[in-house]
């Protein structure tokens, strides 16, 4: 029987468009030092690290966990890399429970770091354009980096897919509707990129194409930042519980899935995210969860693209697919609604430190499950080309 | 559209040793300039056979599976995953094909990719083949816009004259553009295509209301800009960038001048611009430049004319000038 897995404690660093004043060592090592103080632990209690890093070419080396060993106070301790697109994040911590609930030791570090605004482009003197370009490094090199593939238009791909099949669905006044409740849910995360960027719905429409059919308003921002979580298992998350006065939230379920990313007959289906379905339902499975719309509580999830968060909520079985804008139309998401939805902000306000995001949206679940006493919640990453990986946790506060 | 660049990286793409200092709370930073650069002799190994046909014969080829039957194109696997690993076998397929879903219009393109925007990227399932093919789509009749290609529409491969061996030697355009004869056309070229070219929009003459309008227009536009140029985060959205634009409208021209986080609106007729717009109507860039809808959704929409494809680039600048005026006054309005 695996052990109990908990989180005992968090902390993150501020996520800013660009952290001139620091490099990716000191922000691991800054939200490392808060999630020790949350937890009241020293350093010298962590077994092992695990590491989320998306993307060398941003930190500008291969191996860019190494330096951060010796820099965290974990020398002669093991340490691993996760690397997997955007699903980064989920995908360490579901690597660091799987450590922990099989006994392999008592106590980790969950690092998330990115820092992804160093890249710049001369020719048009903004970082954006290299930004994308370096994320572009990831398409598959024999057949698409070579004809503009992006991210963005991968993951439009699957959207457009989905408006295929589900005709009338992913409508543009709900995206900005998501949109502006998201900018006004992040007023109340003072780690938040854009804190004071609240827009209206109009702004949200009147925005730029940036890839049709997103609009500039409507997708995540780059940003530079990390994300600690200390994890334990069950009886020393007791002590150390018992030690700081913190409540533990545990972490009950974990699903992962990694579709094909061709697509056609019997390989990739572009109307839908499996990855998301299989990946929630995996976790719904582990955690005993049979009706997920009575359960959930919370959803902290992966909104790289408005559109991807409303169909990412029809995959995880919280609003059918014909009538996914109900998450506005019949006030699912608004306040007051039944699920509480990216409370912190989402990717989209707070920002997307690649590796660290999902571990912040971590870090903002367990926050809000104790803060308003609730008691379960789904975290969620997903990543790579036409949204092709997929890692969800649930979170249950006792 | 043929590939113009020599070198595996373009020079001008390649900034000059150099660093600079930002003061951040009386704090000195230093930034450097730098790259991580490595250089390849790819080898295309079990693909070889996929791009010398392309190549060499114009020929799309995809692989079969033995047990199953199913094709798959490109062929990326030699034996199927799904069938234990059972050989696939090389077959050609045709070069026509529909759209498995509605593709993507990319507007705002990575660094390597900002002379090609606007371009539309999908997949094709190929007539003979199961899986599908992922393709960059364009039109001939201008700018690629929302609607024109759709999951279902018919596209053709089109080969480019000059083609090295690469999945960029190939791209689609619907069917609907073509003639009987080139749908029909094994291999058929760029060179064989009719592309329409981009032709400066003729306005008809001005009446008294059109000049009045343009001279509210002109009026409103000096006043925006010089909140733009004393707006510090406006500033930062053309640093370092210069054009001078030539606008034309119904109701008379008149220059935009972006120079280094200044913005300047004149009245002159400029002989030579750096590129030309032209919109019948002043207020598509009033409205843009107050924040009241993008102009780059002008130019997508077809309000709006640019001289240069490239100068996208130019016009996300001035969107962005637009929303970060807006921005900080917003700052300050909440603290
Ligand atoms: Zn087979």
């Amino acid at each position: 029987m695996a052990k109990k897995v908990g989180i005992v404690g968090a902390g993150i660093t501020p996520f800013k468009s660009r952290w001139h004043e620091k490099t990716y060592y000191e922000l691991a090592q800054m939200a490392t030092r808060e999630a020790i103080r949350d937890a009241d632990v020293s350093i010298k209690d962590v077994d092992a690290v695990f590491y989320g890093i998306y993307n060398d070419i941003f930190e500008r080396t291969a191996i860019p966990e190494h330096p951060l060993q010796g820099i965290l106070g974990l020398q002669n301790k093991p340490g691993i890399r996760i690397s997997c697109g955007g699903a980064t994040g989920a995908y360490t911590m579901s690597a660091a429970h799987a450590y922990l609930a099989g006994e392999r030791y008592k106590i980790a570090l969950v690092l998330g770091v990115e820092k992804a605004t160093d890249c710049f482009d001369f020719l048009s003197m903004s970082a954006t354009p290299e930004v994308i370009k370096t994320i572009a490094w990831s398409g598959d090199s024999f057949f698409e980096q070579k004809i503009g593939w992006t991210a963005s238009d991968s993951y439009a791909e699957v959207v457009l897919g989905y408006m295929d099949k589900y005709p009338g669905t992913l409508k543009s006044e709900v995206t900005a509707r998501i949109s502006s409740l998201l900018s006004e849910q992040v007023r109340n995360n003072p780690y938040a990129q854009r804190q004071f960027d609240q827009v209206t719905p109009e702004e949200v429409i009147n925005s730029r194409y940036i890839v049709y059919p997103f609009k500039e308003m409507e997708i995540c921002v780059y940003s530079e930042g990390a994300a600690a979580l200390i994890l334990a298992e069950e009886e020393t998350a007791k002590a150390i519980s018992r030690n700081s006065g913190k409540p533990i939230v545990w972490i009950t379920g974990v699903g992962e899935s990694n579709e094909h990313s061709f697509a056609g007959k019997n390989h990739k289906n572009m109307s839908h995210i499996v990855s998301d379905y299989l990946g929630s339902h995996r976790a719904y499975e582990m955690a005993g969860i049979k009706d997920p719309v009575k359960a959930i509580d919370i959803v902290e999830l992966h909104d790289a693209f408005v559109h991807q968060l409303e169909i990412s909520l029809a995959e995880f079985g919280l609003v059918p697919y014909e009538k996914v804008d109900s998450l506005i139309e019949d006030g699912i998401m608004l306040p007051g609604g039944r699920l509480l939805v990216n409370p912190c902000g989402g990717l989209l306000y707070c920002g997307h430190a690649v590796g660290a995001s999902n571990i912040m949206s971590a870090w903002s679940a367990r926050k809000e499950l104790i803060e308003r006493n609730l008691k379960t919640a789904l975290v969620h990453g997903t990543g790579s080309t036409v949204a092709q990986y997929t890692a969800c946790l649930i979170l249950e506060h006792e | 559209m043929a590939e113009k660049k020599q070198k595996v990286i373009a020079e001008e793409y390649i900034p000059e040793v150099k660093s600079r200092v930002i003061t951040i709370d009386n704090k000195d930073y230093l930034l450097q300039n730098d790259a991580m650069f490595t250089f390849y002799e790819r080898s295309m190994g079990e693909f070889s056979p996929f791009f010398l046909a392309i190549r060499d014969e114009k020929k799309i080829l995809g692989c079969k599976c033995s047990k199953c039957g199913i094709v798959r194109v490109p062929p990326f696997v030699t034996h199927c995953p799904d069938c234990d690993f059972t050989p696939t076998e090389p077959v050609e397929v045709e070069q026509i094909g529909k759209m498995n879903t509605t593709p993507p219009i990319t507007y705002f393109a990575t660094s390597m990719f900002l002379d090609k925007a606007p371009f539309g990227r999908g997949r094709v399932i190929l007539n003979g083949a199961d899986t599908a093919l992922s393709v960059m789509l364009y039109t001939t009749t201008g700018i690629l816009v929302p609607g024109l290609i759709k999951k279902g529409t018919e596209v053709k491969v089109i080969f480019k004259d000059e083609r090295v061996g690469q999945i960029s030697d190939i791209y689609c355009i619907p069917t609907s553009e073509l003639t009987p004869e080139q749908i029909a056309k094994k291999g058929l070229q760029e060179s064989e295509l009719n592309w329409e070219a981009p032709k400066e929009p003729e306005f008809p003459p001005a009446s008294n209301e059109d000049i009045a309008i343009f001279k509210q227009s002109l009026k409103e536009m000096r006043a925006v800009a010089g909140e733009m140029s004393r707006s510090k985060r406006a500033r930062r959205a053309i640093e370092g960038w210069k054009r001078d634009i030539a606008v034309k409208t119904k109701g008379g021209e008149f220059a935009m001048y972006i120079n280094d986080g200044n913005f300047r609106i004149g009245e002159e007729k400029l002989d030579s611009p750096d590129f030309i717009m032209a919109c019948e109507d002043p207020r598509t860039l009033l409205d843009g430049l107050r924040y009241k809808g993008a102009i780059t959704d002008a130019v997508i929409m077809k309000k709006l004319w640019i001289s240069k494809n490239m100068e996208f680039n130019t016009v996300f600048k001035l969107d962005r000038l637009a929303r970060f005026l807006v921005m900080e006054k917003k700052e300050q309005a909440t603290r």
